[in-house]
């Protein structure tokens, strides 16, 4: 949980990206980090690298930008740099290692589904909302990981298999008792 | 739910075949998979600069005359560069049809060279958005847009039009007067005459067939809509140009930089790794952006990248075609007869419209239509004001099938037969018997799966305003390695380490298609000699023109096993350099060794004598390198087929139709790896689907100005949309390699909208032929709106 109160000076942006607490200079400037134009998916990508993420359609239609703020999903598209201040941002690279969600993505192969993934393009906004997903709710039906995930598009088409890697995530996750994001 | 029923292998094998991840499944669900735009991130290229180009804001127009002065005042633009510049004025014409990925082409082999109808950068604009007049660099590319408003630019609008019917008329507006005086492309030596297959005597066939059927289909406007747009970062740094891009076709980028920019072959560098999504969009790295990229990289001395956005990344299309088709048959369901004439919209620049519209069909005569007696197939491509129309996946074959499958429907019901009858009457190849064993086991094996027999009923008889129905679609599969000659020799590399490692040289780029791990198997299958798996092996992602093979494109959904051939064949190379080394070492005859899991045995004593590692590590340590270049087996073993079966529900009130079920099969003679065999039958459905039912570009028709080039309008199905897909992988039909496989991942998308429509029909009794098939024209259909 994030949302700290924001410093009062106007020349800089805090934001916990990934786990640490991080102060950006603010103005329109060409040197300072963080312009009050800039999208957050331009400022994590082109500016910190966090290129996980991908802007596909820049326009809120397409899901690949999704990265979690305070816990839930955003489309990093379509918010400003500037109003992620005090809160704390995840993207695909703040996962733990072994993250369940990445390893079921990872792995899905059971007959009758396909791959979760070709291209992979999208699948890291994918992984990002099934992580918030299954926070909200562990056991999700097919019908819920529909709804949930109904914002991306995957191009490939790997819908049955990013559904199925979703449900086996949540088995995974309650199997092991894990507490996760 | 689905009850999956995976499949069995005709032939048990280690690796081969197997359901298991996919090789880059980790790195990719992790997000630390690099795309190109990920690569060229300002902070790797600190002096990088950023292009972008002017586009037309008419359907058809004119630049008379531009000013850039403004634009060239503006701070942080490095660089302006126009139409009347010598640097584009020098250019050759070009197009964007230099091949179809099959072979790699110079600038006189081109294989539409009859439609050199592109100018890097010109001053006419074919469509609203070309990318016409001038180019910027800029520290920026706010900047770099900034700039481009800034040019004043006097357009001449011409009169412009988006009907091919229209656009063949006498006194259409004329869209390229130097290669056609009607806007109807000119016959050329690949795609041939406008009635480019004549066989027998259709008019005399007809006049004798007992039952006769002739109806329409058209097939709409859809994009291939990969969400990795575009994007190249150039350097042109003294005589020397280094290429990053998301061209899936290396050894293609470099052949038409170093053609059309005059550099020698070997100062020309392209490196491509993963694709974030190709499906034939804009088929072989030979965009114009390339070049003026290159150009404004020369210009200005620093590295320059430029990338499309959503709404450019609408570049090109499939080929809308308008098919009229008629068969005839004798009253037992034997069909004497088949015509086909199609009318393509070509869009602006003619690309690979003959591959669509010639090309595909006459592939498909030779083997599916063997024995049908008299076909006569006609074709006009048309130029219009529209998105040019070039490869998108299956291409010219979706569009086939979308009349093909119609007329087999429709002449069955007539006939009084069952459509499945009907096809495994008179389908095959020319190098089978009837009935073909792949197609009857693949429409067997369909109807089963579907619940044919209960669920087809009589057309429009389903009780209730809700009405079901069933229908399918079949076509032949594309390609077997007989098909692939014309790549000629395709190149891998072995090389075996000191610990049994292996570097593979597969060179190929990743678009998602899974044909690395299909490589990566069939390398593990190949060396089980070694006792290896597949995680001993090495698959290197990048392909550098500068250090790689020459890479297979990724075209033809053929690179899952025709690597994999050629690696079978280069491991047997590797085994033979393996004894002659034992062989010295043991101080043996070779032919008295032999190697198994990984141990070197005396044939005689079955006892090992040594491991394949301790004989490695004998001697100076080097390891041993393999490099092999074969042409694919040119044996003809046919093809085999592929189908999809749908159920549908079509709400007669609203309109709307909902797919309940598809079935997707497909004979792989061998399944290579049958996770991603699977991931390209279901993930083709998104693109069949969305083809069929909601995806369409759409034009204001006053000003030829498209309206939905975007991602909200333009309608991709989402997981919400899909229905339940069951993938049923075959082995029935065998091709003449050491897997005998051919491709599967284009032919996915084949049937789908035909099977839909048929199915549709069975529903609702009235045939709509025009996909996509949105609610109003269900509503028309039934004389409800």
């Amino acid at each position: 949980m994030a949302k700290k109160l924001s410093s009062q000076n106007r020349n800089s942006v805090r934001i916990k990206i990934n786990g640490n607490w991080r102060e950006f200079s603010l103005g329109t400037d060409s040197s300072c980090e963080i312009n009050p134009t800039m999208t957050l998916s331009y400022f994590l990508r082109e500016k910190l690298g966090f290129t996980g993420l991908k802007v596909a359609c820049n326009e809120g239609a397409c899901g690949a930008c999704t990265i979690l703020m305070d816990g839930k999903t955003v489309l990093s598209c379509m918010m400003l740099a500037v109003q992620a201040e005090g809160h704390e941002v995840v993207t695909i690279e703040g996962l733990e290692k072994n993250d369940p969600v990445v390893e079921a993505f990872a792995q899905q192969c059971a007959p009758g589904y396909g791959t979760a993934l070709q291209c992979g393009l999208c699948t890291p906004g994918f992984v990002m909302s099934a992580k918030a997903l299954l926070k909200e709710n562990p056991r999700p039906n097919i019908g819920e990981v529909k709804e949930a995930l109904s914002g991306h598009i995957c191009r490939c088409g790997c819908y049955s298999g990013v559904a199925q890697a979703v449900m086996h995530a949540g088995e995974k996750i309650a199997n092991k008792g894990e507490c996760h994001e | 739910m689905n009850n999956p029923r995976p499949y069995t292998p005709r032939t048990p094998r280690k690796f081969i075949g197997g359901y298991r991840p996919r090789i880059d499944g980790q790195e990719k669900a992790s997000g630390k998979v690099k795309f190109v735009d990920d690569i060229t991130l300002k902070s790797n290229y600190p002096d990088m600069l950023y292009a972008k180009v002017l586009r037309s804001p008419y359907a058809h127009a004119k630049i008379k005359s531009m000013d850039t002065s403004a634009a060239a005042a503006l701070p942080g633009v490095r660089a302006i560069l126009t139409y009347q510049d010598p640097e584009f004025a020098s250019l050759r014409v070009t197009n964007a049809g230099w091949t179809d990925g099959v072979d790699t082409v110079s600038y006189d082999r081109m294989m539409w060279r009859h439609f050199r109808d592109r100018r890097v950068l010109g001053d006419h604009a074919c469509w609203a958005t070309d990318e016409v007049g001038a180019v910027v660099a800029a520290e920026s590319e706010e900047i770099a847009e900034e700039a481009l408003r800034l040019i004043k630019v006097e357009w001449e609008v011409l009169p412009f039009v988006l009907d091919p019917l229209e656009a063949m008329k006498p006194g259409a507006p004329i869209i390229h007067a130097d290669i056609s005086p009607n806007n109807i492309l000119p016959k050329d030596i690949i795609g041939g005459e406008d009635v480019f297959v004549n066989r027998g005597n259709v008019d005399h066939a007809f006049a004798e067939a007992d039952i006769v059927v002739e109806d329409t289909s058209i097939h709409h406007n859809a994009t291939q809509a990969s969400l990795d747009n575009w994007c190249c970062l150039v350097d042109w740094k003294d005589d020397k140009i280094t290429v990053r891009s998301n061209s899936f076709e290396a050894d293609q980028s470099r052949m038409h930089i170093s053609e059309m920019l005059n550099i020698p072959i070997h100062k020309v560098r392209i490196i491509s790794s993963y694709v974030g999504g190709q499906f034939g969009r804009g088929d072989t790295g030979d965009q114009p952006f390339f070049l003026f990229t290159a150009l404004l990289s020369k210009k200005t001395g620093c590295p320059v990248k430029f990338r499309h956005t959503r709404r450019d990344s609408f570049h090109d299309s499939r080929q809308p075609a308008i098919y009229r088709g008629k068969m005839g048959a004798r009253k037992d369901g034997t069909i004497t007869a088949m015509q086909f004439k199609s009318i393509g919209n070509a869009g602006a620049y003619a690309d690979h419209t003959m591959f669509a519209l010639k090309f595909a069909p006459t592939e498909i005569t030779e083997v599916a239509l063997a024995h049908i007696p008299n076909i006569k197939m006609e074709s006009y491509g048309v130029y219009t004001n529209k998105l040019p129309a070039c490869m998108m996946r299956g291409v010219g074959n979706s569009q086939f099938n979308l009349i093909f499958g119609h007329m087999v429907d429709m002449l069955a019901e007539k006939l009084v037969m069952d459509p499945i009858d009907l096809a495994i009457k008179n389908f095959g190849h020319e190098w089978g018997s009837r009935p073909d064993k792949s197609l009857l086991a693949v429409l067997k094996e369909g109807a089963e799966r579907i619940g044919w027999k209960s669920k087809r009923h009589k057309p429009g008889k389903y009780p209730g305003v809700k009405k079901q129905g069933v229908g399918f679609s079949f076509h032949p599969a594309w390609h077997a390695e007989w098909q692939e000659a014309r790549r000629g020799e395709i190149q891998v590399g072995i090389t075996l380490n000191t610990d049994c490692t292996v570097m593979l040289e597969a060179p190929t780029v990743e678009t998602g298609t899974g044909s690395n791990t299909c490589n990566v198997l069939g390398c593990a299958e190949a060396l089980s000699f070694l006792g290896i798996t597949p995680s001993d092996i090495l698959w290197p992602h990048v392909v550098d023109t500068e250090t790689s093979l020459k890479d297979c494109v990724q075209t033809d959904s053929a690179v899952a096993y025709l690597q994999s051939e050629v690696i079978a064949h280069a491991a047997r190379d590797l085994k033979i350099r393996l004894l002659e080394k034992a062989a010295k070492v043991m101080k043996q005859k070779i032919e008295d060794l032999d190697i198994l899991e990984g141990n070197v045995f005396l044939k005689n004593s079955k006892r090992a004598s040594m491991t394949v590692k301790e004989l490695m590590n004998s001697g100076d340590l080097i390891p041993i390198v393999i490099r092999l270049g074969r042409a694919p087996n040119s044996e003809k073993t046919g093809v085999p087929y592929i189908a999809t079966f749908a159920e549908v529900e079509v709400d007669t009130e609203t309109g709307k139709v909902e797919v309940l079920k598809l079935v997707v099969l497909n004979d792989c003679g061998t399944v290579m790896f049958a996770s991603g065999a699977e991931a390209q039958q279901i993930g083709g459905q998104c693109m069949g689907l969305g083809e069929a039912l909601t995806e369409e570009i759409i034009y204001d028709e006053a000003t030829g100005v498209p309206l939905n080039f975007n991602l909200i309008d333009y309608k991709i199905p989402t997981m919400a949309d899909m229905p339940e897909i069951e993938p049923v992988l075959m082995e029935v039909w065998k091709g003449a390699g050491e897997y005998g496989a051919c491709g599967i991942g284009e032919g996915t998308v084949t049937c789908t909208p035909r099977a839909v429509l048929n199915a549709i029909y069975n529903a609702i009794g009235v045939r709509i032929n025009d996909i996509p098939i949105k609610p109003e024209k269900v509503l028309v259909a039934l004389g409800k709106a």
